[in-house]
């Protein structure tokens, strides 16, 4: 029987190459030195994070010299506490995430983007489906369930819940308030979320729509409203971080300029046009509605 | 030398051929089934564990990015436990250094180089050898977008496919194995029928050869054509006639039988209810033809030993018949040699049948004769005429004669085959006919006697008279030779007819010389013209011109001549014609002269007619004839190979001449050119 089966499995296979599974070492991970930390708050996923500022981490090396290399918390949480704990060195956040670490961590905004938009702020938008018969108008909104992108969001949850405040429709008219389930992602999630049906209502940061063109038709997609705009995007640098290297880094994106054919590469990976200079000043407004709508900046 | 098979029977070849064919065709089914399956599996097993590293390479982008070593530690854990083939997976960065694994107690680095996949690739697939195990290894490349992040890999034992081979390959085989016994089981149920038919055929065939054919091979019908067709013909072969088919049998009585040969009666028969009901398959057929053979040969043997009782009985009788006859005899093949012999020949060579037969005419006799005796033969063969002839043969002092007839054996259309001899002693005929012939001769000088003494004495008148008148004359020359002259001439006649008288009367052997059948005739008629002219007959002489000569003993035929001269005048009694003639008749190839003597006498009656050639048989008085002369004449011309023919009365007017009376014509008949 043995040599019936060896006969029977001749096959054409190259020879087995031999090795020897009893060497073995530990694996040894040892971090680099000096190396500046980049990260973007994961309103995406990680794969998206990367690849919108993988070029411009690239970049930003090869402008300063100094070995920044992109760090991916996986929540905003995550992402707010590693700047506290001196981990992420530059961080890139919403406005509202950036009144955090200010007001936690003592973060100090250096840059904020222009949007694609060719704005310097940007805004929430508020969504159903277009097939929705029952949402025409905001006011419709009441008594619907609402998902938004997560309770520190700045584009996906607290413009949207100003935005509600101010034409007086409170948290409690909702039927129910839901966040978007982590880690990262969340932005598209909601809107995966709206057009599976899930959910009447959806909040989400403006551009969202775009990211997930691709994976659903936006003709199902319906925006009942847009937000008031707030100041964009932001570099923070942590509270650890020299000012020479801050200067360094807000120099290099400065100057990004879309019109020059390497640079365009980098600033459309990363889906804004431009940087510019900021100031912690610029984020009042940002603070005023968090007060407004009764969120704490130390939750 | 493969010679087993020849050992085998036939049903012990028919399964070693079945099972052969049916485990040569399982084998071949399952070495390429069982090459397809492992291929399969191979591809399977390959694609699987491409799935698999693709898979975890997919899901392994976002912890890599996020540097998430737990998520990356539980995703590789949880692929590792999908499966007990999976023996391990592992994560490198982009610089080859292993980030997560699943090994215990460290990781074996020599797994890192074995497998690279470089950017282009999808993966990359190597079989290794762990010593304890061959596990394929897979390389995936972990991109996000362009940029790669590092490589997954993932080892598969080779057990599962192995079992699962192995698994698949046992079932395959018993599988094989399971029909390979049904069609055997099922040969066997099928064939057994065969076989024991087919032996049955062969026990018959080896009784029949052992002599025994009272064989029954085919089995017994459960309902036979009389009770089919409801017969009670008992006379019918048929009827009651359990081992042998109705449609083998000749003369069966059913109305729906045909008469014939077997081609068209069997044409018959299949058409019949008895034939349908009836008929078994090839193998009961021929059984029951083998029977039928049988029964015919048996009946034909029957045959053929009551022929061979009743050949053998004619044949004793025959020779019998043939060792009792005087006369010897012998038959000869075509090359001349002794087939059969009698007793008889075997006595006159002194040799006994087992010396001759099988031996040639060289063989038997001496040298001379041999050849003589060939050249007989060849000459035969060539012609086809017979040879009848007498052969003198001289032993010491004794002289034998024999005499000879050797016919051609015709078979087929002419074709000699072979020569019959026939002979006989006729020394004793011989002597006594030479005795007569003599006896005969001198009877006949006797009664001539008296008319040539009166021929004699006329020249011898003369002669004295002459002598006288010279003796008184004397002085007259020329009256004197004329008287010489004449005594001269009366001198000579009378030498001649003494010569002749000579001639006549001495018993000479024969001389076989050129005759010239004219002047012989003439020789014998002028001898006995004269005492015939006494008795007032008168010789005719009709001579053809320009005849052949034959080839014969002179002496023989004058005496031939003379006795149907004086056969003539006897017969005539005082006056009459006598004619002589003679022609040539030319037949075929060959021609003869014809002699023929006829007279006015009285003629023949019938009842004589029958005896004329008899010696002794005369319807002389007494004294005057011994009856011999017709006979002696008929043996010369026989001698001579012609023969001799009798008419009378004469009818027709070439064969009467000038008879007055009822008239009798000897015609002798010679070959010209073919004497002794």
């Amino acid at each position: 029987m043995t040599w019936l089966l060896v006969f029977s499995g001749c096959t054409r296979q190259e020879p087995p190459i031999k090795v020897d599974l009893s060497n073995k070492s530990q694996i040894d991970l040892r971090e680099e030195g000096d190396v500046i930390t980049y990260a973007y708050l994961p309103q995406y996923s990680h794969t998206v994070s990367y690849q919108r500022h993988h070029l411009l981490v690239e970049y930003l090396c090869r402008e300063t010299g100094l070995n920044i290399k992109q760090i991916f918390p996986d929540t905003f949480d995550q992402h707010m506490k590693m700047v506290g704990q001196n981990k992420v060195d530059i961080s890139f956040s919403n406005p509202f995430i950036y009144a955090k670490i200010v007001h936690r961590y003592g973060a100090k905004a250096f840059a904020r983007i222009v949007e694609n938009t060719s704005q310097d702020k940007f805004r929430g938008q508020i969504i159903c489906r277009a097939d929705n018969p029952a949402i025409k108008t905001i006011d419709d909104c009441r008594n619907k369930s609402w998902i938004a992108v997560d309770a520190t969001s700045a584009g996906g949850y607290l413009f949207p819940l100003g935005h509600f405040l101010s034409q007086g429709i409170q948290k409690e008219a909702f039927k129910e308030i839901a966040f978007a389930p982590g880690p990262g992602g969340k932005q598209e999630k909601v809107v995966l979320s709206v057009h599976a049906g899930k959910y009447d209502v959806g909040t989400i940061r403006e551009g969202t729509l775009n990211v997930v063109a691709n994976r659903i038709d936006m003709n199902e997609i319906r925006v009942i409203a847009n937000t008031r705009s707030y100041p964009g995007w932001v570099y923070a640098a942590s509270s650890g971080l020299s000012v020479s290297i801050v200067e360094k880094v807000r120099n290099a994106l400065l100057k990004l300029d879309f019109n020059k054919g390497d640079h365009r590469e980098i600033l459309a990976a990363a889906d804004f046009l431009g940087v510019i200079a900021s100031d912690d000043k610029e984020f009042d407004s940002i603070r005023e509605l968090a007060r407004r709508v009764g969120i704490s900046l130390e939750e | 030398m493969n010679i087993w098979p020849v050992k085998l029977g036939f049903r012990s070849k028919i399964y070693v051929g079945m099972f052969s064919l049916l485990l040569l065709l399982g084998l071949v089914i399952f070495f390429l089934v069982a090459r397809i399956m492992k291929e399969s599996l191979l591809e399977e097993n390959k694609n699987r564990g491409v799935s698999l590293a693709v898979n975890l390479s997919a899901r392994m982008v976002e912890p890599m990015l996020a540097m998430d070593f737990l998520r990356m530690k539980t995703l590789v854990d949880a692929t590792v436990r999908l499966s007990d083939d999976i023996s391990y997976t592992f994560v490198m960065n982009h610089d080859q250094k292993p980030l997560v694994h699943t090994f215990k107690g460290g990781f074996p680095v020599e797994l890192i180089p074995v497998n690279v996949v470089s950017n282009f690739q999808r993966y990359s697939m190597r079989l290794l050898d762990t010593g304890d195990n061959l596990v394929y290894d897979y390389a995936v490349p972990v991109f996000v977008g362009r940029d790669r992040l590092g490589t997954v890999r993932l080892g598969l034992l080779t057990t599962r496919i192995e079992k699962t081979f192995n698994r698949i390959m046992v079932s395959a085989f018993l599988s094989t194995l399971f029909v390979i016994l049904i069609a055997v089981f099922a040969a066997t149920f099928l064939g057994r029928p065969i076989t024991r038919n087919i032996k049955r055929l062969h026990d018959s065939t080896e009784r029949a050869l052992r002599g025994d054919l009272d064989i029954h091979t085919a089995p017994l019908l459960k309902k036979n054509c009389w009770d089919i067709m409801a017969c009670s013909k008992t006379e019918c072969p048929a009827y009651g006639n359990l081992y042998h088919r109705c449609w083998y049998m000749a003369g069966t009585l059913c109305p729906t039988c045909v008469e014939g040969d077997y081609a068209g009666t069997i044409t018959s028969c299949q058409n019949c209810t008895v034939y349908k009901k009836c008929a078994g398959d090839e193998i009961q057929s021929l059984a029951e033809s083998f029977d039928s053979m049988i029964l015919s040969l048996k009946n034909n043997l029957s045959g053929l030993e009551q022929a061979d009782k009743t050949l053998k009985k004619q044949k004793n009788l025959l020779r019998a018949i043939l060792d009792t006859v005087p006369d010897f005899i012998s038959l000869q093949d075509r090359n001349g040699v002794y087939i059969s012999v009698n007793w008889a020949f075997c006595k006159m060579l002194g040799k006994t049948e087992d010396e001759i037969i099988g031996k040639t005419t060289f063989d038997v006799f001496p040298g001379k004769k041999a050849e003589v005796y060939h050249q007989e033969d060849l000459n035969l063969f060539l012609t086809g005429e017979p040879l009848v002839k007498e052969n003198r043969v001289v032993k010491g002092h004794r002289t034998k004669w024999y005499h000879l007839v050797k016919i051609p054996m015709c078979e087929g259309k002419g074709q000699i085959s072979g020569l019959l001899c026939s002979g006989r002693d006729i020394t004793e005929l011989k002597r006594v006919q030479e005795q007569l012939t003599q006896s005969q001769k001198m009877e006949s000088l006797g009664q001539l006697a008296a008319g040539i003494a009166h021929e004699i004495n006329t020249p011898l008148g003369i002669i004295l008279g002459y002598a006288q008148l010279m003796l008184e004359e004397g002085d007259d020359p020329a009256q004197s030779k004329e008287d010489l002259r004449i005594i001269a001439k009366q001198t000579k006649i009378a030498s001649k007819i003494v010569a002749d008288l000579l001639k006549f009367s001495r018993p000479v052997e024969s001389v076989v010389s050129v005759v010239d059948i004219n002047q012989a005739i003439e020789d014998v008629v002028s001898v006995v013209e004269h005492s015939f002219n006494l008795e007032q007959v008168v010789i005719k002489r009709s001579y053809g011109a320009g005849l052949p000569p034959v080839k014969g003993d002179e002496e023989k035929l004058k005496q031939v001549f003379v006795n149907l001269l004086k056969n003539a005048l006897d017969a005539m009694g005082q006056g009459g014609v006598i004619t002589i003639k003679t022609y040539y008749v030319k037949q075929m190839q060959k021609g003869r002269l014809v002699v023929s003597v006829s007279d006015t006498g009285q003629g023949i009656s019938s009842d004589n007619m029958k005896k004329i050639f008899d010696p002794f048989f005369t319807t002389k008085g007494v004294g005057r004839g011994t009856g011999l002369g017709l006979s002696v004449t008929f043996g010369i011309i026989k001698e001579h190979g012609g023969t001799i023919e009798v008419k009378s009365p004469l009818v027709s007017e070439r064969d009467r001449g000038d008879a007055q009376g009822p008239g009798t014509a000897f015609m002798v008949h010679l070959p010209v050119g073919n004497g002794l």
